[in-house]
Formats: structure tokens, sequence, C-alpha cells
């Protein structure tokens, strides 16, 4: 190590038997660095947390250890040799399994076929029948008989996706397991289930890698771990020698970067949305009431209608109700089209996909939505528009050349920034935000904190789905959490605690039953228990998050 | 394990970043760029098309020296802008991230009809029907792609059978010999711009590539068209009426196919049942070496007219040369592997 | 919601029939389509099922069926080949032309041999070029086009009766042998697709490329050689063509573009790739070739076949999709 990085320099020698050894990484993307030297060591039988915030790089990490992604630069030693950069299959070859972020499961392959074909040469001969035999034994052996080898992966569950990834990444005995947020979509009695794996993984010998920003779990699973910062190591951690506090703040660098505004005190008290008994695929009766100048959160774990609510509301995806008002004007169905004209706006999860049109300027892009066929576009609707434009671009910090540059070579904060500034001062009344801080840095996190506070305060009424409990308890008046489709909770005032609105996630309103046990084989008998899920490692980690928070 | 417990942020701050942008993100600018590569980029893609006709006309005088001159020049444009003429339709279809296969036939259908509805209309009746038709058949594509979700590629390609079925149907081939007078002073008839005569379809050309490029670039409707084509998912979400500007820009497809077929009638004199069938390639062929993306959302008409005059030189080299037909469409196929090679990767 | 709810079906004997499959594959339709169009077909021209009718009848599909699963095969990796229809053309005149003065044997290996190569050409700019397959083979289709011309400008060449009988004629009564060899490339393709795991990346790779490649698979090369699977099923059908009308000719693959990519599109696949099934590809070819026969066994303008076909095509594939919005509207969201 000749040129030492700020990571670098604090970083022990790894000692001599280590499994992994990764030495100054870097990938960069463009002209973006997403990982700036990146050094750590894995022993065997150890678990190695990589915790960081969303954006840290921690995923990059785990792809170049992976093969998915090949460094700029940088060594890895696996077991003394180098690994092969830049291909799964070496990876897998050496011993290296990663359980991926984003599944890596074929859609229109069975489980059977998922769980098989990876291994081996193309031109051998394939058998379903040999396969499913395979994939029972497979399944069984790791606890999951409830998942059926024929059917087809995209017909499962997000959940039961995320176990066959795991337990694909688990049956060849591995010698470094990756598991890369593997436990995002599960729930509680299945991350025990992946907490039990990984102690068997280990009692063998086989080291793994738990990348992940849950503190709770990594309390639990973790015997030593590298905090990742901008693409950088910020610090090391061993087991029980740390506390919440200390990791949070050094994930988050200065701990004055956690502020959270208030929410602006109401100055009327009219309701500008309302739905009762909202029904659509994945929601199951959801009724809501927000008012005018109201921030209301949504909370919940992935996938328990969410992103439904708020698809449904805007018209994204059908969806029919009892009784739904926006603005007083009763809705029947609705549609993209009409609930704009409502005055609603929608910032949407995908803002590559779903957002942007990447190609495009950027003035462009925060007029796309006041298109209107026989009006003026391009240019000379830019210049008409050119003061609404700079204004939205002051008030967000829009870090752009302009209003010609072409969206797609903005950073990922300043293209959210756009999905959301084409909403503002347009005369909304209701305004859906799913996640739009994820992914972000710090700064346009608090532009955006912003924004939306001074929303609030000219009246508009905000809806703001979260995976960041924090953001929740500090920013909203009021907090709905959802769990399977319903209203689990509704939180306010005292009550809104992250805590609660974890508790109430994951399905355990009025008081934690911790109670429930169970392997996750438990007969069909046991599925009353299981469904009344208990909060153990999922809900300490975002609860223990917040103690060390602001409050 | 012999790590230390904690080793804080700040000490790893104060070791001292040598490179420490205040966020990563703040690394996006322009600095890795060189100077020279980064106005190429801004030259706008249409202007390319232009220059390697410029080149190729420029071979064409190394080679044949009296191949520089106006007339020449003239002839291979009026050749260059029938096909533009015939591929607007095709670009407007491309920038919508579709693709229009039902081109060819719907140029035979309208030029049948023209001439069909000539006895019982009246020129300027049967035009207008004509071009109504073209609408009509663009509206159908549009609504099966839009409402029921079939691909542009299997509801074109079913058009274009279907409107084939129609046209040996419908029509009487052997009444159909007289060209009405008026379509012959707007396409063939020579007239003289500035002191240079040339067939009037030309300057009818060229004005049609500026009224659209003004539509495309300048209106809320053709802005919008390319939201929906650079990424339908956000104009959804955006709002924007999808269905309708798909329908709309198919309609508008199909109208200037049926223009094309008028004016193929008007040039040529002459009309068959397979009249089109040479646009079906040809016409994805300008749009893309025009510089438009096949995945949408990229796409001028000007380009598409500089891509018809790199293939409409391309051609008078090769009857320059002698090299025959089949030589020809060889150097098209190389030519449009040669731009996506340039420019035809999907956007990372 | 919960990952560990116990499924409540028990063990699913239809998931292991290949009805499930085929369902997948978007076949039940086009079958069900065929199923409807044969009996008419025989209720209407019952001498279909004569000798000489029944070879005709074969003759004319059997060319259509192989460049479809060519076809198919592309379309499962999520590409589309304009230039299907000009290797088809290139294919059937080397084979024309070779016959002159080679024997059999080293004519069909230079057929089989062009469309590999002419597949493997396009499969290198699509998969290991990252560019579109569309434009791709818009570009390739000028070149074998004006390949195939160079090789033979007019209809010719040196194909004998001995040929057509071993190809088009019959093997036994009621049985014509073009469907005999349809049949052995059917299964063959059967057998690569379904029981090789070279054909179930080839599924994969169309159903999500991104996945295939984290699973550590060479999604580039699968794609590859799809494409050159498909230049050599596109050689057969190409050479099946040139021996049952006893001639080579450069422009005799040129209507096989568009028929085969209906086909493909009647069979039910899916356009962005990883669904579409063989025997719905088969029997969707059938379909389309013998709409203008039954048409002039109905005494009808057998014009009518290319409006026919068209509105075959868009009910079949587009029934579905109007009967899901229906359904949905009907049964509400009450689920």
């Amino acid at each position: 190590m000749t040129d030492v990085s700020p990571g670098a320099a604090t970083t022990v020698a790894a000692p001599a038997d280590a499994l992994l050894v990764a030495t100054e990484l870097v990938k960069s993307y463009g002209p973006v660095k997403a990982v700036r030297g990146v050094t750590f060591h894995c022993n065997p039988g150890e678990v190695l947390a990589l915790v960081g915030e969303n954006g840290a790089g921690k995923s990059t990490v785990a792809k170049m250890l992976a093969g998915a992604v090949t460094p700029t630069s940088g060594s890895i030693v696996v077991g003394g040799e180098p690994l092969a950069s830049g291909s799964v299959k070496q990876s897998r070859l050496s011993g290296v399994r990663c359980a991926f972020q984003e599944l890596a499961l074929v859609p229109d392959w069975t489980v059977a076929e998922n769980l098989s074909l990876p291994d081996g040469a193309p031109l051998r001969g394939f058998s379903q029948r040999k396969a499913v035999t395979k994939a029972k034994q497979l399944l069984e052996e790791f606890h999951l008989p409830h998942i059926d080898p024929r059917a087809a992966v995209g017909t499962l569950s997000l959940a039961d996706r995320q176990l066959v990834e795991i337990a694909r990444a688990l049956a060849g005995r591995p010698r470094l397991l990756i598991l890369d947020e593997a436990s995002s979509a599960l729930t509680p009695p299945g991350v025990r289930w992946l907490f039990a794996r990984i102690r068997e993984l280990t009692a063998q010998g086989g080291s793994v890698i738990y990348v992940s920003h849950r503190l709770g779990e990594i309390a639990e699973i973790a015997d030593r771990g590298t905090v990742l910062r901008d693409g950088q190591v910020a610090g090391e951690f061993v087991r029980d020698g740390w506390t919440d506090d200390e990791l949070i703040s050094m994930m988050a660098g200065r701990e004055a970067e956690r502020f959270f505004p208030d929410p602006p005190a109401r100055a009327s008290d009219a309701v500008v949305l309302s739905v009762d008994d909202l029904r659509s695929e994945g929601l199951h009766g959801v009724s809501l009431e927000l008012g005018a100048g109201e921030i209301l959160g949504i909370g919940g774990l992935q996938g328990h209608g969410q992103a439904e609510l708020l698809r449904a509301l805007f018209g994204a995806t059908p969806a029919v109700a009892e009784s739904w008002t926006v603005g007083g004007a009763p809705v029947r169905r609705t549609n993209p089209v009409r609930s704009v004209r409502r005055g609603l706006g929608y910032v949407p999860e995908d803002r590559k996909r779903e957002g942007l049109a990447l190609e495009m300027s950027v003035g462009e892009n925060l007029l796309a939505p006041w298109y209107k066929a026989y009006q003026l576009g391009g240019r000379p609707r830019l210049s008409l528009e050119k003061g609404w434009i700079d204004g939205i671009l002051t008030a967000l910090s829009v870090r752009t050349r302009g209003a010609n540059e072409t969206s797609g070579s903005l950073s990922g904060g300043n293209q959210q920034k756009l999905v959301f500034g084409r909403w503002m001062n347009r005369d909304r009344t209701v305004i859906l935000l799913h996640d739009p801080t994820r992914g972000i840095d710090v700064r346009a996190k608090q532009e955006l904190y912003g924004a939306i506070v001074e929303l609030a305060k000219q009246g508009v009424g905000i809806l703001w789905f979260s995976t960041e409990v924090e953001e929740l308890v500090h920013v909203c008046h009021r907090v709905v959490v959802l769990y399977q489709g319903q209203v689990a909770d509704e939180l306010v005032g005292h009550r809104l605690t992250a805590d609660a609105v974890v508790g109430a996630a994951v399905g355990a309103t009025g008081g934690l039953n911790l109670a429930t046990g169970g392997a996750p084989s438990a007969p069909p008998g046991a599925s009353a228990t299981t469904s009344a899920h208990a909060a153990t490692s999922a809900a300490a980690a975002p609860s223990s998050t917040t103690s060390g928070g602001a409050r | 394990m012999s790590t230390p417990t904690l080793t804080s942020a700040g000490a790893a701050e104060a070791a001292g970043a040598p490179d420490g942008p205040e966020s990563p993100e703040l690394n996006t600018g322009a600095t890795g760029r060189s100077s020279f590569s980064s106005v190429v980029a801004r030259v706008p893609r249409a202007v390319w098309p232009l220059l390697a006709f410029l080149v190729l006309f420029g071979v064409g005088g190394l080679i044949r020296p009296n191949l520089v001159s106006i007339d020449s020049l003239i002839g291979t444009a009026t050749f260059a802008i029938i096909l533009a003429i015939a591929s607007f339709g095709q670009t407007v279809a491309v920038i919508q991230a579709g693709i229009d296969l039902s081109v060819p036939n719907t140029i035979g259908f309208s030029a049948l009809a023209f001439l069909t509805l000539v006895g019982p209309l009246g020129p300027g009746g049967a035009f207008v029907a004509a071009l109504l038709a073209g609408a009509l058949i663009g509206f159908l594509n549009g609504a099966v792609i839009a409402k029921l979700g079939l691909t542009p590629i299997v509801t074109t390609i079913a058009m274009n059978g279907l409107l084939f079925g129609v046209i040996l149907l419908a029509f009487n081939f052997s009444e159909l010999t007289v060209t009405p007078d008026f379509v012959i002073a707007i396409t063939s008839a020579k007239i003289s711009v500035l002191g240079l005569t040339m067939p009037a379809v030309l300057p009818l050309g060229l004005a049609l590539m500026v009224v659209l490029q003004l539509v495309l670039s300048f209106t809320g409707w053709g802005r919008s068209l390319f939201v929906v084509g650079s990424a339908a998912e956000t104009a959804r979400l955006a709002g924007l009426p999808v269905d309708r500007i798909r329908i709309t820009g198919y309609m508008l497809s199909g109208l200037l196919a049926a223009f094309a077929g008028i004016v193929i009638v008007g040039y040529y004199q002459q009309a068959s049942a397979t009249m089109g069938a040479s646009y079906l390639l040809a016409s994805v062929a300008a749009v893309v070496v025009g510089g438009a993306s096949i995945f949408g959302g990229r796409g001028s008409v000007v380009g598409t007219v500089g891509g018809a005059l790199v293939l409409g030189q391309v051609s008078t080299l090769v009857a320059v040369l002698n090299l025959g037909a089949n030589i020809q469409q060889l150097i098209y196929g190389v030519i449009i592997l040669l731009v996506i090679s340039l420019y035809g990767r999907r956007r990372a | 919601m919960s990952a560990i709810s116990p499924t409540a079906a028990g063990p699913r004997w239809w998931n292991a029939s290949g009805v499930v499959r085929l369902r997948r594959e978007g076949a039940v339709a086009p079958i069900l389509a065929f199923a409807v169009f044969f009996i008419v077909y025989v209720i209407i021209n019952p001498s279909l099922l004569t000798r000489f009718q029944l070879q005709t009848a074969a003759n004319l599909v059997v060319p259509l069926a192989l460049v479809a699963l060519a076809q198919l095969v592309i379309v499962l990796v999520g590409g589309i080949d304009i230039s299907i229809g000009a290797i088809m053309s290139l294919a059937n005149v080397v084979f024309a032309v070779q016959l002159e003065t080679m024997p059999v044997p080293v004519a069909i290996l230079l057929s089989v041999g062009t469309g590999l190569a002419c597949g493997l050409f396009n499969g290198l700019l699509v998969a290991y070029g990252g560019l579109p397959a569309i434009a791709v083979t818009l570009a390739s289709a000028f070149i074998f086009g004006s390949l195939a011309r160079e090789v033979l400008d007019a209809p010719g060449g040196g194909v004998t009766t001995e040929i057509y009988l071993a190809t088009s004629g019959e093997l036994l009564p009621y049985v014509p042998v073009s469907l005999v060899w349809l049949a052995v490339i059917a299964v063959l393709l059967w057998l690569l697709l379904q029981r090789t795991a070279l054909g179930r990346h080839i599924y994969g790779v169309g159903s999500n490329m991104e996945s295939v490649r984290a699973a550590g698979l060479n999604a580039k090369l699968t794609k590859l050689l799809a494409f050159g699977l498909a230049g050599v099923l596109t050689s057969f059908g190409a050479m099946m063509l040139a021996s049952s009308t006893v001639t080579g000719d450069p422009r005799s693959g040129d209507p096989y573009l568009l028929s085969s990519i209906a086909a493909v599109a009647l069979a039910g696949a899916v356009f962005t790739g990883g669904r579409g099934s063989i025997i719905g590809t088969i029997l969707a070819a059938c379909t389309l070739g013998l709409i203008g026969n039954l048409l002039f066994f109905a005494g009808v303008n057998s014009y009518w076949q290319y409006v026919i076909s068209a509105l075959i095509i868009v009910a079949v594939v587009g029934l579905p999709v109007v009967w899901r919005k229906v359904a949905f509207r009907v049964k509400g969201i009450r689920s």
C-alpha cells in the first residue's frame, strides 16, 4: 500500500490465514466513483458485516466479490489465490457464492430449474424430473418444504423468491457466502431461518459476508464488521464492541447530518384526500384521510401494499373504493391523466424507468406533465416557463448545467429532485411520494425534506411512503402503517415512535408477541401462530436505530 | 480477533482525503472529457447524415468530376426526397419506440384509392379521401398497439397483410392509368426555384420536412411523443395521455405514408399492388441512417432526409460505377451496420 | 405474505404434466385455433384427406413451419430476425446451385453452413456487439439478399426429381415425407430446448438476461448459439422449399419474413422473449399456410387469405388481452 486512503489508514493488515482479502477496491461508473478504495478481510468461519447507508457502496462491493461487477482497480484474494474478476462463474468455482439483492432468478424458470441450471456445461442433458427431485431434496434439507419446485419463480411471493435465492447460494456449500440485503423481504421467522443457515455454514468453517443496514440483525449475527460511507471504509468493529449510536454516526458521518425538520403547523383542517375501503391488487380495504398541509407517512415492511396504495390512489393500477374523494370531489375510477387534472402528483419508485425520460433535457422532464398537445413544447416552451423552471432548480439546488442539459447525465439525487420538482408550485392538492430519499446522498435528502415541508406549508397534502423509519417519525404529522395490504395501525403524537412503527410493520399491534417460535419448517398446523408474526430481529433493527437518533 | 474495536470516522477523515469532494455526486461534471469530444457530443445527430452525404458527394466528384454538378445533385436529391417522404411516417413511429411495417401497403392502398376515387370525387376529394384512409389505417394500428397491447411489429405486419388483401380485392387495376394533373403539378412537373429547374416534389418534400420538424420540436404533442418514446412508463405516471399520443402518432404515420403513395403515383405515373414493397426495409433504413434510435425517443425528420440523401447518393454512385442494384443493396446493409455500431447501442 | 406459511394446495399433479408448460408458453390458443380451422377445412373440403392433397398441403406448410421455428428461437432470446427471408433465399440458392456440380450431401452441408454462418454473423453483432437485433438484421437482410442474387440471379439451379421425391414425396401412402422431416426436426429441437441445459438457458436469456448473467451463466454465448441454431433451421426450410418447387430462387425467401413473424405471433410467443412453444408455432404455421387453400376449395377469392390471416392473428393474440380486461372489470377487485 503506497497511497494510503482514509479508510485503509486504519485497517489492520489481514492475518495470514484470512479466507478473503480485498485490497483497495475501486469501481467507477464514468465520472462517478461508487467505490473509492475499500480494503478489508474475512477470516474462515466468521460472519463479517458490511454496513453503511443506502448508496454507500455496499452492494457494489458485494457484486465485485461475487464477480458480477469488474473492479476498476484493486485485488481480491480468496484462499490465497486471486479471484478472477468479472466472472460470476469463476467466483462460483472458487467457492464464492452470492444471494443478490436484485434477485438473480429467472422468472420464467421453475424453482427446480433455477436451482439446478447454473451448474455445469450448457450442452449437458437436462431432465425436469431429476431437477425437481434434486430441488425437493435440497429444499427439504434447508427446511423449506412449502416451496413447490415445479412452480415458476415469477409466481412466487417476493419473500419466497428471496428464500429460493438464498437456498441456491447455499446449495454449493460455499467457502464464502455473500448475502446482499438478503433479509430485505423476509419476515422475522424468515430471518431466524436465515440465521440458522448461517450458523450451520460457519460451524462447518464457511465464512459469510452479511451486507445490511439493519443494526439489530448485525448485532445478532456479525462477528466483525466494516462500515462503508461514500464508497470508503469509515471504520471497523467487532462483536459487542459497539453501540448503535457509534455505528450510526460512523455510517452517517457527522451527527449534525442527521437533522430532520419538524412538520409545519397546519393552517386549516380541510380534508384533501379521503378514501374508504380501497381495494386493489395487494390492497385489502385501506381507509385513510389526508388533510391540507398535512404530511402523512406510510410505513411498513417491503411488499405490504405501500407501493400499491400510492399507485392505486394515483390511478396507475385499477382500484375501487366505497367512497373516495380528492379535494372534496368524489372519485370513481381514475387514471393518471385524470389524477393530474384533479390536482394529484406522484413521485414513483424507480426514477430512471418511471420518473424520467433520461434522453431528454432537465427542463423538458420538469415540464412533462404540463405538455398539452396543442400548446408549444420544446425550447420555446422552456423560455416561456423559464421563471418556473429556474425557481424549481434553485429551490431544490439541483446541480445542473442548465435546463437544456440531458437529465441522464445528472446524479441520482439530482434526478430525484427533478421528479419531485415537476409537481412544485403547480397548484397541487395532494402529492404522493414513493420513498424519494432512497439511495441519494445526505445533502440531497436535506434539500428534499426542506421542499416537502415547504409544500406542506403551502397547504398541499403529502402522502409519503418511506423505508427509513426515522424520516417518518421525525418529519410526518401522522404515520399509517400497512401490514398485508391493510392498515395495521395509525400513529400520532406520543405514540409516533420508531418502535411503534416497526412493531406495527411486523403485524404485532398492541405489544410484541415474542412467544411465537417455531422453525420455518413448522407443520401446517402451526400456521396460525406463524401468521401472528413476532418481531425479534427485524423489529430490533430500526428501533435500536432510533434510540441513537436525535430524540 | 485482534482488530481494534472502533476506528472512528473522525480519525479516518483526519488522515485526509487528497481528492475529497463533498459527495460523490458532485463528481459528475465533464472534467474527464476532452473539449473536442464534448463539442462533438453537442452536434445534433441530424447533422451527421448530412455531413456523410457531403463526403459521399465529394467522393463521387473524385471518381467522376462531372458528378459534382447542380443537375446531379438535384437528381440525387429528388430520388432521396421521395424516399424521405415515404420514411417520414416511419420516423414518427420509430420516435415513439414503435415501427410501422405497414408503410408499403399503405402507400399502395392510398395510391390506388386515390386513382380510383378521382373519377367520382374529383382530384381534390380523392386526395383528401386517400389521406383520410391513411389516417384510418394508422388509427387502427395505434388502437391495437395502445389498447390491446400487441407489439408494433406484429400489429403492423398484420395490417400490411390485410391491406394487401384489400388492395387485391378492391381495385380494378386496368382502369387506373390516368394521373390527375394537379398531382403531376406538385410532383414531377419541372419548376424553377432560385433559377434552378427541379421537379416540384423537391421543394414540396423540403417544405413538409420543415413543417414536421417544427411540429416534432416545438409543440406539446411533438415533445410528448418523444417522452412516450423515451420512457413510456414515465409518460404515463406524469399524467400524459399515452394511449392518445400513441394513436395520434400512428395516425400521422399512416397519413404521411398515404401522402407518400400519392406523391409516388404523381412522380412515376404508375401504380401497382406491390408499388410500396421496396419501401418496407428502405424506410426503416433511411430512419436508422438518419440517426434515430430504434429504441425510441430519438430521431428527426431532418435526419431522415439526411439518411435518404446518403442512400440516394450511394445509389447514384453505384449507377455511375455500373455495379448493379445488387451491390447497392449490399452497400445499404453495410452503411446501416456502420451507423448502428456508431450509435445504435442501448443507452446504459 | 409470510415466508413460511405452508401452501394450501396439496401435490399439484397438473403441474407435472406438459399442459401447464403449454399454457405458460401461450400455446393453448393457437392449438385450439388450429383444431377449429382443421375441422372447418375438412368439412368444406373432405378431399384434403386424399393422398395428393395431403402431400401438396404438407409441401406448402413445411418450409413455413421450419422458418417459423427459426424465428421462434430468436424471439425466445428476446430478438427478432428481419433477415430471415434473406437467409432463406441465400441458403436456397446455395443449395440449388451446388447441386449442379456437387454431390447431394455436400450441397446440404454447404447450405446448412450458409445458414449457420448468417445466423452467427447476426448473433455476434447482437450478443457481443450489444446492438439491437432489429437494426442488425435489417442491415443483414440487405446484405444476405444481395449475396443471394449474386449466387444466382434468376430462378434455376440443379434440383432433381430424386431430391423432390426424397423431401416432398410420400414415404408411405398418406404419409408425406416432408411432414416426416418436419417431425424429426421438431422433435430434435424439442429435445434441445427442453432436455438440455442450453435449451433452458435460451428460455432464460429471453426471460431475464441480467438474472442469467448474475447466476454465472454465459448469456452472450447462449444468445449467439440461438442465432446460429435459427440460421440452421432456416436453411432446412430453404432446402425443403427448393426441393418442393424443384428450383432455386433468389427471392423465394422474401415472403417468409412477414409470415414467419406472423406465425410466431399467432403461436402466442412473447416478443420480449422467454416464452413460446414449438408445437404452437408449427400449428400456427399450418393454420396460416393453409388458409389460402381452404378459401380456394370454399370457392372464395383466395385474396381473402391476407385479410383473414391478419384478422386471425389479431383475434388470437388480442382476445386474451380483452378477456383479461373484461374479467377484471366484471370480477371487480374483490379478492
